[in-house]
């Protein structure tokens, strides 16, 4: 006779990645590196935004580039011409990145002698809130013409990230773009977030957007 | 893809839990899976077979329970269940509500033998 046993075990099943994620969270912050995290849906414009990035701070920071996302065209050599030292990692048909994955991808890249990475997170606005990184901040885009009501369809990843960039705002009189509305529906979720509306396009806030790093990295750099 | 990355981590966790505990057979595993979790059962049950494939699990059998998706009206704080009503209150209509429960995704128990 074979006696059965129940055994609770009443575990979040992301506790085991959050747990990962905590601990190159500390790793990155003792070697000094800043580690970004940028999420948005496919196409919202992550790859021109980075391109900006570097474009703003290389002369202040030595940045790295990971980068996730499958339909990525950022030229690695554009990037790296610019002193940008860029992976392209292989992620395999997966939806999000885990802390594991993030951690393989920043040895990959070598972060010896570098202040700031960037993570271009694959383009995903369900399962990439769900798994944390280990990034010291997270970022997330939403374009004009996906809509003002995606924090309605999206909640959790409008709650967990620090900063929200709008992006596209060039094109946003062809759109039925209502800013104040995704104001109000976005901090109700995250009553500390703060919102750049960008355009990655022209330039527009993308000296804003700079500020917010370096403040957050000066900050980060105090904690 | 999203739910055997996830399966994947939660079977890494049971064995992690069963080699602790001494455990070498696992009759049943139970989950717990939010209504409002981005997890779909019917896709879990799919690839879990492929999950546990060469692991302590492969006999295992899966069991998985719902937790409703509880919320608390904002303005005139009843409790009622998003997806029934569709995200408005079925007292007031208004459709702005804290959410209260359904996110979880959780490893609740296993029966060993
Ligand atoms: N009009 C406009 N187009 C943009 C802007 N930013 C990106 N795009 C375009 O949107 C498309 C997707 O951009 P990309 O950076 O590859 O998005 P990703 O998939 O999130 O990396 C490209 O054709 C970009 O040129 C912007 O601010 N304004
Ligand atoms: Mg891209
Ligand atoms: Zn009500």
């Amino acid at each position: 006779m074979e006696t059965f046993k129940v055994m609770e075990i009443k575990k979040s099943v992301y506790e085991g990645n959050d747990r990962r994620a905590e601990v190159l969270r500390a790793e990155l912050k003792e070697g000094k590196v800043f580690l970004l995290n940028l999420m948005s849906s496919p196409g919202s414009g992550k790859t021109t935004t980075v391109l900006r990035t570097i474009e703003a701070l290389r002369d202040e920071m030595r940045i790295g580039v990971l980068e996730a996302d499958i339909d990525s065209d950022v030229d690695a050599k554009t990037v790296s011409d610019a002193g940008t030292r860029v992976i392209q990692m292989h992620s395999g048909g997966m939806c999000h990145l885990t802390a594991d994955m993030t951690r393989q991808g920043l040895e990959c890249l070598g972060t010896d002698g570098l202040d700031f990475v960037i993570l271009e997170n694959i383009g995903n606005l369900i399962c990439t809130a769900e798994a944390d990184t280990g990034a010291s901040r997270n970022a997330m885009i939403l374009s004009v013409p996906e809509g003002d009501d995606k924090p309605l369809k999206y909640p959790m990843m409008f709650a967990m990230v620090d900063v929200l960039l709008i992006n596209k705002i060039d094109a946003i009189s062809f759109f039925d773009f209502d800013f104040e509305a995704v104001r109000e529906r976005v901090t109700r979720l995250n009553p500390g977030i703060r919102i750049i509306p960008i355009s990655a396009k022209t330039g527009e806030g993308v000296a804003e957007w700079a500020e917010w790093i370096r403040t957050e990295v000066r900050e980060w750099k105090r904690a | 893809m999203h739910e055997l990355s996830v399966v994947i981590e939660v079977v890494k966790t049971v064995e992690e839990f069963a080699k602790k505990n001494g455990v070498t057979r696992i009759d049943r595993l139970v989950l717990q899976i939010g209504e409002l979790s981005s997890m779909i059962p019917a896709y879990i049950e799919e690839c879990f077979p492929c999950a546990v494939d060469g692991t302590t699990l492969e006999s295992t059998r899966l069991e998985i329970e719902i937790l409703p998706g509880n919320a608390r009206c904002r303005a005139c704080g009843k409790t009622f269940n998003l997806l029934e009503n569709k995200g408005a209150c079925p007292a007031c209509g208004v459709k702005d509500a804290e959410i209260l429960s359904g996110r979880e995704f959780m490893i609740k128990e296993i029966v060993a033998c």
